[in-house]
């Protein structure tokens, strides 16, 4: 929960202060204790159950809880029902109203604005213009592909202009291509607009790519909140580590902890220093692991030379991929495959099974998990 | 079935597709087809005693009409009638029923709409069905005893007037209850309002209820969302249930022999008359034809001020 970005404005938006929810006996939220910062795109990242669209429900007000507090702006919403919340929501099936055309949709949540109807019309172009649906007006709901439909949703959202814009899945219904041409505009768009976007989503590399910070829940608790670079490099449990990406792990055995500097030694990497920061504490767990990215391992090819530390491996499994080349490798002494990614480069070969060569590593790119 | 090379038709596609619809075809064409044609072709012909003469003629519809009798083998005059529109006692009867089943239609529609708004919303989607077969139990009873036990609880000395003249609302019987239009639309309304409940609820069923909760979310009430998102969505629902209330209805001539009165005979018990009692099978089916043209005109209307709830709403 370190080095967080510097966001816009950096007040806080939305507070939760120990929200709980049950349904029946299923304890579905358990004791959320969150802020969220005006401007920031943050995200709810977890598994299908964690309760990350349960908690995004009561910000919009769809959902009661039954303790604690859920804070907007400042204002408890204990008692404010979803009409009156300063928040919006794009609902994962987008829920575009068949019955109307796009305009309709836009300005479906216009009926109350003062404004003149020349004026309604003309933010609805607007709003059209701003999610690239210029001219789509008159079209009947129903004749909207998938990512047509999504951007109606966006900007029957935003011509609101709440404080809060929820997602919830946005991006799941849309096929690869489409999905990552969202995600950029998506990012310009809260940019531009400077809104607080709230993301629900189970894509661990969708929530990487868009957000300032995140928070990975998991069984109705937050497991871990943080900016994407910590939460890839420093994950505070295994579980974490296992979510986003992929993370390989080592059995280790700690020898000394002198001022926080946890000594250890794990076959195939020898005996090493951690600093604190490298070391994640989890409640209950017995035995110390070390955990790696793919990324952080390097092959030596001939005549390369470590700048830091290296280790004899084996390689047992090639995947290639194009722009890279995934290898798993034994190092040596040990028994589990473990995974290290290979950007390609012209002119160096690929390296067969059974290969023995060397990896470099440095001490400062590993994780201990005890 | 076999696919000769000659005979290309066989084995087709085509022919398969004709060859499975055939026993429905066949049933529509000699049970619905073929009689109704028949009743239209009555309609322009010439009544005869105990006969119908092929002659054509329009006077069963307009203007006045002669029906003929077979005296010593010369053709006599045996009656002289006005056809449907130009007879007043028809046409009071044809707008008597549409006038009633007009009532009837909005008053089941109107009363199945929370019902099956309850059903859809409120009961847990385990028991919906259990709700729903409930509300079919009176209907296992045969539909003229249905209407008895109106004329029971409508009567003078009836379930309603005993109980109001026991609790002293009252000091005579309420006499305006039974034998009347009042009670054609009460039995009617009862009789159909399954019928009503159902393409109603299945529509509101057909919901997603992330568009209300879109409706909310943009601002507006529980009741603007009803209004804004839930009715028009339900509104094809709504049409079929006015639709199969009003069809009906407006022929039934059972529930206002029984329970009518002078006063709440229908355009249907006319036509009944006039094929049994006066044998006169051409100015019945002129009825028959002209009833169905109201109801046809009225459907039509109704589709089309309801056109736009009713295009291509796929998803």
């Amino acid at each position: 929960m370190t080095s967080e970005k510097p966001t816009m404005s950096g007040q806080t938006m939305i507070e939760f202060k120990d929200v709980h929810k049950y349904y029946g006996d299923y304890h579905a939220l358990r004791g959320i204790t969150a802020t969220i910062k005006a401007g920031e795109f943050f995200s709810l990242l977890g598994p299908s159950g964690c309760g990350k669209t349960t908690l995004l429900r009561t910000i919009a007000g769809f959902e009661g809880i039954s303790s604690g507090v859920v804070m907007i702006d400042g204002k408890d919403m204990v008692s404010v029902p979803a009409n009156v919340r300063p928040t919006n929501m794009v609902f994962q099936s987008y829920a575009i109203f068949p019955h109307l055309t796009v305009e309709q949709n836009v300005g479906f949540g216009l009926r109350k604005d003062p404004r003149s109807k020349a004026e309604k019309a003309a933010a609805v172009a607007e709003a059209l213009e701003m999610v690239g649906l210029k001219g789509y007006g008159a079209r009947a709901a129903h004749a909207l592909s998938g990512g047509q439909r999504q951007r109606v949703a966006l900007a029957r959202a935003l011509i609101l202009k709440p404080k809060v814009l929820l997602l919830d899945e946005p991006l799941s219904a849309l096929d690869k291509k489409m999905r990552e041409q969202m995600q950029m505009e998506l990012i310009k768009l809260q940019r531009q607009v400077g809104i607080t976007f709230i993301l629900v989503t189970h894509d661990q590399e969708e929530a990487l790519v868009m957000s300032d910070r995140i928070a990975v829940m998991f069984e109705g608790e937050i497991a871990q909140l943080a900016d994407p670079e910590t939460l890839y490099r420093r994950p505070n449990s295994r579980k974490v580590a296992d979510f986003i990406g992929t993370m390989n792990f080592l059995p280790a055995e700690i020898l000394s902890e002198i001022d926080g500097k946890v000594e250890v030694e794990a076959k195939g990497f020898g005996r090493l220093t951690l600093d604190a920061e490298q070391v994640s504490v989890a409640p209950g767990s017995s035995s110390a692991s070390i955990g790696f990215r793919p990324e952080t391992l390097t092959i030596l090819f001939d005549g390369q030379t470590a700048t830091d530390r290296e280790s004899r491996a084996e390689v047992v499994e090639v995947v290639y991929y194009g722009d890279m080349t995934y290898y798993d490798i034994k190092l040596e002494g040990t028994t589990e495959p473990m995974r290290l990614s290979m950007r390609n480069v012209f002119g160096r070969p690929v390296l067969d099974i059974g290969t023995q060569t060397r990896v470099a590593w440095s001490p400062g790119a590993l994780v201990l998990f005890r | 079935m076999q696919s000769k090379p000659k005979v290309r038709f066989w084995g087709s596609e085509a022919a398969n597709g004709l060859l499975m619809i055939s026993p429905t075809a066949i049933y529509a064409i000699l049970l619905l087809a073929a009689p109704l044609a028949m009743i239209f072709a009555y309609s322009f012909m010439t009544d005869g005693y105990l006969k119908i003469i092929p002659e054509f003629q329009l006077c069963n519809y307009f203007g006045e009409c002669h029906s003929y009798k077979d005296v010593n083998g010369a053709r006599s005059v045996a009656q002289t009638y006005r056809g449907v529109w130009s007879d007043p006692l028809a046409l009071t009867l044809l707008w008597r029923s549409l006038v009633i089943s007009l009532v009837v239609t909005a008053t089941t529609v109107l009363l199945a709409f929370p019902v099956a708004y309850f059903v859809s919303f409120y009961v847990a989607p385990s028991k919906k069905s259990l709700w729903l077969f409930l509300i079919t139990i009176p209907f296992w009873t045969s539909y003229l005893i249905r209407v008895f036990l109106w004329k029971v609880i409508l009567g003078t000395g009836g379930v309603i007037n005993s109980g109001l003249l026991e609790i002293g609302l009252i000091s005579e019987p309420i006499t305006w209850l039974l034998y009347n239009a009042n009670s054609v639309v009460i039995t009617l309304a009862h009789a159909y309002a399954p019928f009503a409940i159902l393409p109603i609820f299945v529509s509101l069923e057909k919901i997603d209820r992330s568009f209300l909760e879109a409706g909310r979310d943009l601002g507006e009430s529980p009741f603007m969302t009803f209004w804004r998102v839930t009715l028009p969505l339900a509104m094809p629902g709504v049409v079929s249930a006015v639709l199969i209330v009003f069809i009906p209805t407006i022929g039934d001539y059972v529930t206002p022999n029984l329970v009518g009165g002078p006063e709440g005979k229908m355009v249907a018990n006319l036509i009944e008359l006039n094929y049994k009692k006066l044998d006169n099978y051409t100015l019945g089916s002129a009825l028959a034809i002209s009833s169905m043209a109201i109801v046809m005109a009225v459907s039509l209307l109704f589709l089309f001020l309801n056109r736009r709830f009713l295009k291509g709403n796929k998803r």
